[in-house]
C-alpha cells in the first residue's frame, strides 16, 4: 500500500491497517505524545485503534517539542 | 496496561527497562540539552516532525517519565510538570487567559493561590471573580462571555469545604468553559477527577505525591474532556489547527507558557516524584485512617471549639466527600481554639508534630494559617477562605497514631 508519511512516499506491506498499527509498523517514537493527521484531519487518540489507513492516504506524525504524554 | 490497578500503574509506567539498560528505577537525565549529529535532525525536531528532546526547560526524559506516570493515573491526554504547584496553576491560567479575560474561582483557596490571583493575574488585566463554590446560582451568575475557566480546590485548604464537583461540572459544561481543579489534597488516589467532570486537574507534587517533604514540584493533566477550539482564545485556536484540538491546550501550555517563563521541573525532582508515586496508595490509606482517628479524638476534646474534617459523620460535607472520594477523606484537617494566643501555646508545646508551612508529608505538621500562609492576605481575603486567628491546620502524617494523639493531648492540656 502506498502512503505519504510526513511528506515522503512509503510502501507498507499490508492491505489495510489502523493508525495504532501504523505507529507500531513505523516504530514511531513516544506514540503517547504524537498527534496524527490523516488527510489533513486530526485523529483523536481514542480513535487510533478504529481508524484505518487506505491506499494513497497522507499521514503526518506531529510532536509538540518532545513533551510528556 | 489500561486494566492495571492504581498501584501497578504507579509502580510500572513511565519507564521501559528494555530501553534503559535494564534499569527498573527511573534514570535521572541530568542534562540541560540534547545533541544531534545532523543539523537536519534537530531542524525536524523543532518543526515537530520528529520526536526528540532539545532543552530541559521544555522537556526532559526523566520529567517525561513522571508526566506519563501521573497522566496514566489520571487517565488523561497528557501532563506537563512544573517547578512547583504554584507554577502549575500559573501555567494553566496563563494558557487560558489574555488581558481582559475573567476567571471564576472558589473563594475557599490556598493562600498562595489567592496571592497569585490578586497580586499577579490582576496586574496583567486578568480578573478573578470569587464565588461561594457551594452555591450553584452564584457560580452561574458569575460566568460571563469573558470567563475562560472555573477554578476550585477538591477540598478547600484550609477551609476544608468540599464542593459538589459533579454538579458544578454540569454548569461549566452548559456554559462551555473548562473546569480546573486543584486536587493536591486528594491526589489521583482519592479523587477520580475525570469521572467527576473536571477538565484539567492540578497537583502540587511537593505534597502527598512525593510524600516526605523533600521536593518541590507541580503538574497538570489535560483529561481530554474539553473542546479547546471552542474557547474564545486565539492561541488555543491556532494550536488546534497545528496539533489538533485534543492537543491544543498542552501545546500552548508547554510551547507558549512553560517554555517562555522557564518554570520547568528539574530531572532530580521528577525522579523523586516518580518514587513517591510508587507508594502513594499505601501512604494515602494511612494518612486517611490516621486523620479520621485524630478528628474523632479532637471532636470530643473540651479545648476545641470547632473541628473541620469531611470524614466525620456530622460534618456538612461528609456525604459529598463520600461520593467524590470513595469513602476516604484525606490527611488534612483544621480545628479552632478560642484565640491566636492559645493556638501559639499549643504549637509551642508540641514535641513530635512539626510547626511548618507545608502539608502532605509523612511527618505530622501543624500550621497557624492566619500568621503564616495567609500573612500577606487582607482580613477579608482570610475570612473568605475560612481563615481566622483561632484556626489551626493539621497535616496528619503516617506515624503511629497513638504517638500523634499523645503529643496533642499533652500540648492541649496546657493550653488554658
Amino acid at each position: 500500500m502506498r502512503v505519504i508519511i510526513n511528506g515522503k512516499e512509503e510502501y507498507i506491506d499490508k492491505e489495510r491497517l489502523t493508525v495504532s498499527e501504523l505507529l507500531k509498523e513505523k516504530k514511531v517514537e513516544m506514540p503517547e505524545t504524537v498527534s496524527v493527521q490523516l488527510n489533513s484531519s486530526f485523529v483523536r487518540r481514542n480513535d487510533f485503534n478504529s481508524t484505518f489507513i487506505k491506499e494513497n492516504d497522507k499521514v503526518d506524525f506531529l510532536y509538540f517539542m518532545g513533551g510528556g504524554g | 496496561m489500561k486494566h492495571w490497578g492504581f498501584s501497578t500503574k504507579a509502580i510500572h509506567l513511565g519507564i521501559d527497562p528494555q530501553n534503559n539498560h535494564g534499569a527498573t528505577s527511573i534514570p535521572i537525565y541530568q542534562t540541560s540539552s540534547f545533541a544531534y549529529s545532523q543539523a537536519e535532525e534537530l531542524a525536524e525536531v523543532f518543526d515537530g516532525n520528529r520526536f526528540g528532546y532539545i532543552y530541559s526547560r521544555i522537556s526532559n526524559p526523566t520529567v517525561t517519565a513522571f508526566e506519563q506516570r501521573i497522566n496514566a493515573l489520571e487517565n488523561g491526554v497528557g501532563a506537563v510538570a512544573t517547578s512547583s504547584g504554584m507554577a502549575a496553576i500559573f501555567t494553566v491560567l496563563f494558557t487560558l487567559t489574555s488581558q481582559g479575560d475573567e476567571i471564576v474561582s472558589s473563594k475557599s483557596l490556598f493562600g498562595g493561590t489567592f496571592l497569585l490571583f490578586n497580586r499577579v493575574l490582576s496586574k496583567y488585566g486578568v480578573s478573578v471573580k470569587y464565588v461561594d463554590i457551594l452555591d450553584p446560582e452564584s457560580i452561574k451568575n458569575a460566568i460571563t462571555e469573558k470567563t475562560r475557566a472555573l477554578f476550585l480546590e477538591s477540598i478547600g485548604n484550609p477551609g476544608m469545604d468540599v464542593p459538589d464537583i459533579r454538579k458544578i461540572s454540569e454548569i461549566t459544561r452548559a456554559k462551555s468553559i473548562p473546569l480546573i481543579a486543584d486536587s493536591t489534597l486528594t491526589t489521583p488516589c482519592l479523587f477520580n477527577a475525570k469521572e467527576h467532570g473536571v477538565d484539567v486537574v492540578i497537583h502540587s507534587s511537593t505534597k502527598y505525591i512525593t510524600g516526605n517533604g523533600s521536593t518541590m514540584g507541580g503538574v497538570f493533566i489535560d483529561l481530554g474532556t474539553f473542546e479547546w477550539e471552542s474557547l474564545d482564545n486565539k492561541d488555543l485556536k491556532n494550536a488546534a489547527n497545528r496539533a489538533g484540538s485534543e492537543m491544543a491546550f498542552l501545546n500552548v501550555a508547554r510551547r507558549n507558557i512553560l517554555m517562555n517563563t522557564g518554570a520547568c521541573q528539574s530531572p532530580f525532582n521528577a525522579y523523586l516524584h516518580c518514587m513517591g508515586l510508587e507508594t502513594l496508595e499505601l501512604r494515602m490509606e494511612k494518612h486517611c485512617s490516621n486523620a479520621l482517628t485524630l478528628a474523632e479524638y479532637l471532636e470530643s476534646h473540651p479545648a476545641i471549639t470547632e473541628i473541620n474534617y469531611p470524614g466525620l459523620k456530622d460534618n456538612r460535607f461528609h456525604k459529598i466527600a463520600d461520593n467524590l472520594f470513595n469513602g476516604r477523606y484525606g490527611g488534612l484537617l483544621s480545628f479552632s481554639l478560642p484565640s491566636q494566643k492559645q493556638c501559639f501555646k499549643l504549637i509551642n508545646r508540641l514535641k513530635l508534630i512539626k510547626n511548618l508551612a507545608n502539608l502532605g508529608d509523612a511527618k505530622t505538621l501543624i500550621t497557624h494559617p492566619a500568621s503564616t500562609i495567609f500573612h500577606e492576605c487582607t482580613e477579608e481575603e482570610m475570612r473568605e477562605a475560612g481563615v481566622h486567628e483561632g484556626l489551626v491546620r493539621l497535616s496528619v502524617g503516617i506515624e503511629d497514631v497513638k504517638d500523634i494523639i499523645e503529643d496533642l493531648e499533652t500540648a492541649l492540656g496546657e493550653v488554658d
